[in-house]
């Protein structure tokens, strides 16, 4: 039995859809993503799971108990938000402290049970304090110690960490994934930020226009996206997409663009014969799967220029011309590429070479 | 953020523009003061010192005002010959328990009416705070009616409605405009962590307490300046402090003295609670508008 499932579930705003027959189910204890860009109904989903959205179709269970007509205070949940949402007039210890004392517990537990929680989250030298004097790590400390405190069902995470500095964020990933294996509980958990869901999560669900695109492992959906907008929108940066057309030869199938030929491996072929896909199609390629090497005596297929080289520091990215209209993203070890116009040669590592359908975006492979 | 600080320069205009400032204040304050300062000495005077006044333009003979025995028959009459104490007594509770009902009611319509959207919500907000707009002696006469046929005529609570159908439109309004800057996040959160719809609503109350504080001086000042409510609805069984001074100026022999100890009485209270709270009138009154 999962513990949370979502069974055809839609929602309208008004006339607007926001989420369309959405199922997913989620395992007890498992970390869940729902991953998208702005506006994509993860929030929505989220904010129904946790009764402050109603549903306007379809239905939301918990374990076996259906809770489409239950306020949130029923639900036995605890949802981190975007801002925090911290009471601004209490203090750390009282924020902690409220949902602990709306159930009625004793006045020693409930300073026991925030002494815990503020112990495993770092903050018990702010208890003090009001949320105005914190800095955004501490309020977001502290919010997720409003939810933690209470040990309920699931954990319901608003992009929590969006609004900290970069550096404290990559910190807080570690800390939010250590956090829920220790606490074994359910979590759903949504963010724009493909990074965090790749790091965090057990399983992602990548939403687009309110609609699910896939839901698989983080290694299902980096390395077998099921469309293209899953596979650009997973990875940084982002893959490369091109246009081209299928042709038979005497080696087999290829894939032929202006600019270079290949020939596809005979499981490629097969998966493309089966598919029945049609000639004009477009294949994908991450930046991490093109190879490239400076000047133009290598021995790479392609021969291009460099257009701009961007050193990250250990890696390096280079936007390399094939043609006069067609640029792909590299990323390498190599340090020494040149500068913007020297020759370079590209080639495939044709085993990660994705194919899409140009019309519907559906991979098939 | 830009530093907000305006530049000046000093030049022979701005000199001449501070002087002018200085002058326009000293003339306001001796304006708004000295009647103040007039009548609170002149209720410690008996009859005949109190028009002991130097001839027109005899600037040196000004110390003959402050030359007298003080007494505090008129205070001693007020409280125990014309049952002053009775009047202030009225006054304090027609006022704040008007202040107490428009605040509590409208401090919850206010929360339903930011919080919830529903058809026609436009109109209604219109339609509480046309009920303000009306002039008071448009309403009197049928308010009079209505009043009286419900024997509320000279009834304490009669006097508190009759205040709070003009506070409760304004409490409404000035309150609406607090909570819609209270993030609904907050009471979200509250929702989650186990709060109804009440609880949450009490857990951030004190987050528009500035504009409840601004809107308590606000009501109180209406119900405790009110003249007219006072003498036709009040009248009799609950008079209050206007009225009550009111009567005594009677043609044949005006008791100046009792006339201005009871606008000391009158007026004294009202000063402390403005200066008591004056902080939170100005930050209410301004944060309810400007959003951070």
């Amino acid at each position: 039995m999962a513990a949370v499932t979502i069974k055809d579930v839609w929602k309208y705003y008004g006339k607007t859809l926001a989420v369309k027959e959405l199922n997913l189910e989620i395992k007890k204890n498992e970390f869940m993503c729902l991953l998208g860009p702005s506006g994509c109904g993860k929030s929505t989903t989220l904010r129904m799971l946790a009764g402050l959205e109603f549903i306007s179709s379809g239905d939301i269970h918990f374990d076996d108990v259906r809770v489409n007509d239950l306020p949130p205070r029923e639900r036995d949940i605890a949802m981190v938000f975007e801002n925090y949402a911290l009471y601004p007039h209490k203090t750390v210890f009282e924020n902690l402290a409220n949902p602990l004392k709306l159930r009625k517990m004793s006045r020693s537990e409930i300073v026991e049970r925030v002494r815990r929680a503020a112990e495993m989250l770092e903050i018990s030298e702010l208890l003090n304090r009001k949320p105005g004097e914190l800095s955004g790590g501490q309020k977001q400390r502290t919010a997720i110690g409003r939810a933690i405190v209470r040990e309920p069902k699931v954990f319901l995470f608003d992009e929590p960490i969006a609004h900290l500095d970069a550096k404290l964020r990559s910190h807080m990933r570690g800390e939010l994934k250590h956090l829920q294996r220790r606490l074994e509980t359910t979590t759903v958990y949504v963010t724009h930020d493909q990074l965090e869901g790749m790091s965090m999560a057990d399983r992602i669900a990548v939403m687009h226009e309110g609609v699910l695109q896939q839901l698989g492992t983080p290694s299902e959906i980096y390395n077998h996206p099921a469309n293209e907008f899953v596979a650009g929108f997973v990875g940084e940066p982002p893959m490369n997409f091109l246009d081209v057309r299928l042709e038979r030869s005497n080696e087999g199938l290829s894939v032929v663009h202006p600019a270079f030929q290949l020939t596809l491996t005979d499981a490629q072929r097969h998966l493309l014969e089966n598919g029945n896909a049609e000639s004009d199609t477009r294949i994908g390629i991450r930046p991490d799967n093109l190879l490239i090497e400076s000047g133009d005596g290598g021995s790479l297929d392609i021969a291009g220029s460099i257009f701009v080289t961007e050193p990250l520091g250990g890696d390096m990215l280079i936007e390399a011309n094939l043609d006069a209209e067609t640029r792909v993203m590299v990323k390498t070890k190599i340090r020494e590429m040149g500068g913007p116009g020297d020759p370079c040669r590209i080639g495939f590592d044709i085993e990660k070479l994705h194919v899409f359908n140009k019309e519907t975006g559906v991979a098939y492979f | 953020m830009a530093s907000r600080e305006i530049v000046r320069y000093r030049s022979p205009t701005r000199g001449a523009v501070q002087a002018v400032t200085v002058i326009f204040l000293i003339v306001f304050l001796i304006w708004t003061v000295l009647p103040l300062l007039i009548m609170l000495v002149s209720s410690f005077k008996e009859l005949l010192d109190a028009f002991q006044l130097p001839a027109v333009g005899d600037w040196g003979d000004v110390g003959v005002m402050f030359d007298f025995k003080p007494t505090g028959r008129h205070y001693v009459e007020l409280f125990t010959e014309k049952h002053f104490a009775t009047y202030l007594r009225n006054s304090l509770i027609a006022s704040f328990g008007s202040a107490a009902v428009s605040v509590s009611l409208g401090a919850m319509a206010a929360y339903a009416i930011s919080r919830a959207q529903f058809r026609g919500k436009r109109d209604l907000l219109f339609w509480i705070i046309s009920t303000r707009m009306a002039p008071v002696v448009a309403v009197m006469v049928p308010l009079y009616v209505i009043f009286r046929s419900s024997g509320l005529v000279g009834t304490l609570p009669g006097l508190i409605l009759a205040y709070t159908t003009f506070n409760l439109p304004f409490a409404i309004w000035i309150l609406k405009g607090f909570f819609d800057n209270v993030p609904y996040a907050i009471e979200e959160a509250a929702q989650c962590d186990g709060c109804n719809r009440w609880q949450a609503f009490r857990l951030i109350l004190p987050l528009v307490a500035p504009g409840i504080g601004a809107f308590i001086v606000l009501c109180v000042l209406f119900g405790w300046n009110d003249f007219l409510f006072a003498s036709i609805i009040g009248s009799g069984g609950a008079k209050t402090l206007p009225v009550a001074t009111a009567e005594l100026v009677q043609p044949v022999k005006i008791q100046w003295g009792s006339i201005m100890a009871a606008g000391v009485v009158t007026t004294v209270p009202m000063m402390f609670l403005g200066l008591l709270i004056r902080r939170y009138l100005v930050a209410g009154l301004t944060m309810g508008a400007v959003r951070e």
